[in-house]
């Protein structure tokens, strides 16, 4: 009978290089090319744009629903009385800022409203968030 | 006697870092978001209607209920609004444009106008809320 030399298992180690390089690079993309953000509990499709100022760092945002009710945190409320839970809000934070996150499909009196509450509160510029696109 | 112990600390197993690399590449993965948001600096309105200036150096897009856009009654496709806007201007550079949004109006439009507001080259860019434009 012949006998065949075994070939001892030797090998597995080897083929699994390639998957964590690949995977590696794959870790190291999402590291550089996401931004992390926080999670809201409201989601807007932003409204499409293509101007940019470039703001930062902006601590206040509200958020305006696709059916026109405005959340400040985890409040939610209507449109006309915001601006007075923005001025109690800002005189916690003392900042002058606020963003805007409309959705695309809200109401344009909603978000009007609302700026003339921020004007009211004090708020004499509002940042309106936009997404890239035409 | 005792067998000599085999040495195998040349190849320490890869499973453990791996899992931690695909668990760290799923957090990343589902944390992460692409989308490049942009702002649009706005001043934001005044009260009422009527603190808007009304004489003859301004410009009015209307935002119609209906997802139209006009300037000055003239209806334009959102396309050509900053086109249109520019010929409405011309060469007279201290006009203010004045965006009326109709009850009915997205924010779309809006944000749409306001752009093109910018872009025109207008001194001054007025945003009010109308229950409904006077053809």
């Amino acid at each position: 009978m012949i006998e065949f030399d075994q070939e001892p298992p030797k090998r597995q180690f080897e083929t699994l290089i390639p998957l964590i390089n690949v995977v590696f690079l794959l870790l190291i993309f999402f590291l550089l090319a996401g931004t992390m953000q926080p999670a809201e509990n409201v989601a807007v499709s932003l409204p499409k744009g293509a101007l940019n100022d470039k703001e930062r760092d902006l601590p206040s945002t509200l958020i305006v629903e696709a059916d026109g009710f405005v959340w400040l945190g985890d409040r939610v409320m209507d449109a006309k009385i915001a601006g007075h839970f923005v001025k109690q809000h800002l005189g916690e934070e003392g900042s002058r800022r606020v963003a805007v996150k409309a959705d695309r499909d809200a109401p344009a009196e909603a978000v009007l409203e609302l700026m003339e509450g921020l004007r009211e509160a004090g708020v004499e510029q509002v940042t309106l968030l936009t997404e890239r696109g035409s | 006697m005792f067998e000599e112990p085999v040495r195998r600390r040349g190849m320490a197993s890869l499973t453990p870092l791996i899992d931690v690399v695909f668990l760290l590449l799923i957090f990343f993965m589902l944390t992460t978001s692409f989308l490049q948001t942009q702002s649009l600096a706005v001043v934001t309105p005044a009260p009422s209607v009527d603190e808007l200036p009304t004489d003859a150096r301004v410009v009015e897009i209307w935002l119609l209920g209906n997802g139209t856009i006009a300037i000055d009654g003239t209806p334009v496709e959102r396309a050509a609004l900053a086109e249109g806007l520019k010929q409405a201007i011309g060469e007279r550079k201290d006009l203010t444009v004045t965006i009326l949004a109709e009850k009915g109006s997205k924010t779309q439009a809006l944000i749409t106008a306001i752009e093109a507001a910018r872009q025109s080259g207008a001194k001054s860019v007025g945003t009010a809320r109308v229950e409904r434009i006077a053809p």
